[in-house]
């Protein structure tokens, strides 16, 4: 990974972060004086390094384990409410964030709300199981719907 | 299970512990200031020390 790559990575995410949403490309490359079509092939390097994920139209989609768009997946922690890629990365929130939180996602067979706390590293209930579908070979395969 | 499945091929199972402590020693570090990517036999490491061995964990 290019130094620069990583470092517009790392300030993405602390947008991301400090927004509670994705920057779009042409706030973020606005706000670090850059030429948008230089922060967009970052991004696209980014993208294809596994270290972003970006929609059809060059924004973030995923800066893992945060989701740009709406999932089943709701956290609420430090203070705002995020969408999570996946089971996984609801708990990735909280870890990444380094915080506990609340985690609202529901039966994705039977639809039963499920209501998840991550307390000090710890599932509350611990009652609940996660199916991966995708082997971990595959994952990349179609980010999205793994 | 099965019926959620609904004929596909299942895949791996694991409790919602399991899958804290997996997201805890996976995303801790996504924010940290000096990230780093972390490279594929670190990601191996991870998923073998937390037991989640076999085919279905096998990074590419």
């Amino acid at each position: 990974m290019i130094e620069r790559d990583r470092q517009l990575r790392n300030l993405t995410y602390r947008r991301f972060v400090e927004l509670g949403r994705a920057p779009s490309l042409a706030e973020l490359a606005g706000e670090l004086g850059i030429e948008p079509d230089d922060l967009a092939a970052s991004w696209r390097r980014l993208h294809d390094e596994h270290a972003l994920v970006l929609d059809p139209d060059g924004e973030i989609r995923m800066a893992a384990p945060f989701s740009a768009v709406l999932t089943p997946y709701g956290v609420r922690a430090a203070g705002r409410s995020w969408f999570a890629n996946c089971a996984w990365d609801a708990f990735g929130v909280c870890a990444a964030l380094g915080t506990d939180g609340e985690i609202s996602s529901a039966c994705p067979d039977c639809g039963e709300p499920i209501e998840i706390a991550f307390r000090e590293g710890r599932a509350d209930p611990d009652e609940h199981v996660v199916h991966l579908l995708v082997p971990a070979a595959r994952w990349w395969d179609d980010i999205a719907f793994t | 299970m099965e019926r959620w499945l609904g004929g596909r091929e299942p895949g791996a199972t694991i409790s919602a512990g399991k899958t804290c402590e997996l997201a805890i020693s996976w995303w801790s570090d996504r924010l940290d200031p000096d990230w780093r990517p972390r490279p594929s036999d670190e990601s191996q490491a991870i998923l073998d020390r937390l037991g989640l061995v076999g085919e279905f964990w096998r990074l590419p």
